[in-house]
């Protein structure tokens, strides 16, 4: 997979400490499972750790596939924790003890024979900050196909066109793919990782608030790349934004502080009429 | 509490409404008044106050366009403020209507062909009941309006066949016969539009029902 695993693992584990909680229960949740798509991701009785604080409380959830699941909650609530399980990033945290299962079709991804290295290639990530490699446009995105040793099997030209057409950013750079990746704007650098991250062809990608940093019209255009990407890839987004929650997504869990997933429902349903009266006072602005 | 603003303006559409409702009714009652007294002064006083609930429609409609685009309200207070948005709709039709009857009261100088004043009152109890419902979030008692608007329009069908019974059996007699159909052309818009105000009451109980419980079976 490529370097952003290492990049931002740092920047991670920095905020890990935000979403410690100081309160230890275990407790097995009963959550919504809501119906329709096959499942991609199954998690189950997952519980995050880091030393002895409880990051993340027994949570089961079905991630459907190729639609777009938003996490949301509070700050210290559990839900980038909860991502970083889906493809081991919390492995790179040394302090993070993780139970419970994350079957991606089937197997469980810490399992022993598992290659967390290779799950990110499956699994890929985008993060909150646009981090392009000090490169061109073109080594960017071509970076994980020659970590992955495809390079000379493939036409890169054709795969590096491929993803960032998926990433809408083609028309943009086609005529400057020498050009170094740091010198587009915010909104085309976090395109560009979103190109970097679907070069390897994932079958889920992990966005964690990639449009926080950006204007509006930046945002606009990453909320239609996601809406766009969905129709091949699966998404799960942690998003402190729910306006952009709900427009973007099909699925919405509910995270609330002390690392209990709450509710999943449809998104319509979450934001229209939730069942749990907490997710209500929560959306309305009333928990605090 | 987080959001205390967004909290009081929600507080303050819902008073507005209330307010609103208020005004609607104290005018309808008087235009039912009017129509068993024919008093050309109270209609007239109706009918110019009717600008009064236009504009509060429009200012109440404004708050709620304003709390959609500034506060994005959801769930529950989504509903809330989109029910509000269309239950002043409905309440500046009854004030429309209760413009209506003023002048149909006017013109017919008191009805005495036919006694419509139970038929409007039940018609103005239900609008009562349904603003009950609403300011109190009573889904009970906005159900319990739909039942009524049964026995209104029952009520509204017998006082109409009454009217043309009597046009039929007496004829027009000593009273000149424009005259005459012009009166019983007005008795029958007068009950119409007695039903027109049940049916508003119905919507408001309909909005109110999917405020309170996200039903929309009476909506739709």
């Amino acid at each position: 997979m490529s370097q952003p695993t290492t990049d931002s693992a740092t920047e991670e584990t920095a905020e890990s400490d935000d979403r410690l909680i100081e309160t230890e229960v275990s407790v097995s949740e009963t959550v919504t499972q809501p119906a329709g798509a096959s499942t991609i991701i199954d998690v189950g009785d997952l519980s995050v750790y880091y030393h002895d604080d409880q990051a993340l409380r027994s949570v089961s959830m079905e991630i459907p596939e190729r639609q777009v699941t938003a996490l949301i909650g509070p700050s210290g609530c559990g839900k980038s924790t909860f991502l970083r399980c889906l493809n081991r990033m919390n492995d790179l945290i040394d302090a993070a003890r993780v139970d419970g299962t994350v079957e991606l079709l089937g197997q469980n991804v810490y399992d022993d024979d598992v290659d967390p290295v290779a799950l990110r290639r499956r699994i890929g990530m985008v993060f909150q900050e646009p981090n392009p490699f000090p490169k061109s446009i073109y080594d960017n995105v071509a970076y994980g196909l020659r970590v992955q040793g495809k390079a000379d099997d493939i036409d890169l030209d054709a795969e590096v066109e491929r993803a960032l057409r998926s990433a809408a950013l083609w028309d943009e750079v086609k005529d400057q793919l020498d050009k170094s990746g740091l010198e587009l704007s915010g909104g085309q650098q976090q395109r560009l990782c979103i190109a970097r991250a679907i070069a390897p062809d994932p079958e889920v990608i992990l966005m964690d608030e990639p449009a926080s940093a950006l204007d509006p019209v930046a945002t606009s255009k990453i909320e239609d790349l996601i809406d766009d990407l969905a129709e091949e890839y699966t998404v799960i987004i942690v998003t402190h934004n729910m306006q952009q929650a709900a427009r973007i997504s099909d699925k919405t869990a509910v995270f609330l502080t002390g690392g209990e997933l709450v509710e999943f429902d449809d998104t319509q349903t979450i934001f229209e009429n939730p069942a749990d009266p907490r997710v209500e006072d929560y959306i309305t602005g009333k928990f605090g | 509490m987080p959001r205390t603003s967004y909290q009081d303006e929600l507080a303050t559409l819902r008073g507005e409404v209330g307010a609103m409702a208020d005004l609607t009714l104290d005018r309808y009652w008087e235009a039912v008044e009017v129509l068993e007294s024919g008093d050309p002064q109270q209609a007239q006083r109706i009918i110019d106050g009717d600008t009064e609930l236009n504009d509060w429609y429009l200012d109440i409609e404004r708050e709620c366009i304003d709390l959609i685009a500034l506060q994005q309200p959801l769930a529950s207070d989504l509903r809330f403020v989109a029910s509000s948005f269309k239950i002043v709709t409905d309440l500046e039709r009854i004030g429309d209507l209760a413009c209506n009857l003023a002048e149909y009261g006017r013109e017919l100088g008191g009805t005495t062909d036919v006694d419509v004043e139970p038929i409007a009152r039940l018609a103005g109890e239900m609008v009562e009941a349904a603003m009950a419902a609403y300011t109190t979030a009573d889904a009970d008692t906005a159900r319990s309006v739909v039942v009524r608007d049964e026995q209104l329009d029952g009520q509204c069908k017998r006082a109409s066949e009454t009217i043309v019974r009597q046009l039929v059996t007496d004829g027009v007699g000593a009273e000149p016969i424009d005259q005459r159909l012009q009166r019983v052309s007005r008795l029958l818009v007068t009950i119409r539009d007695i039903e027109r105000v049940g049916d508003h009451a119905v919507n408001i109980a309909a909005r109110t029902q999917y405020m309170i419980e996200n039903d929309d079976d009476l909506i739709y």
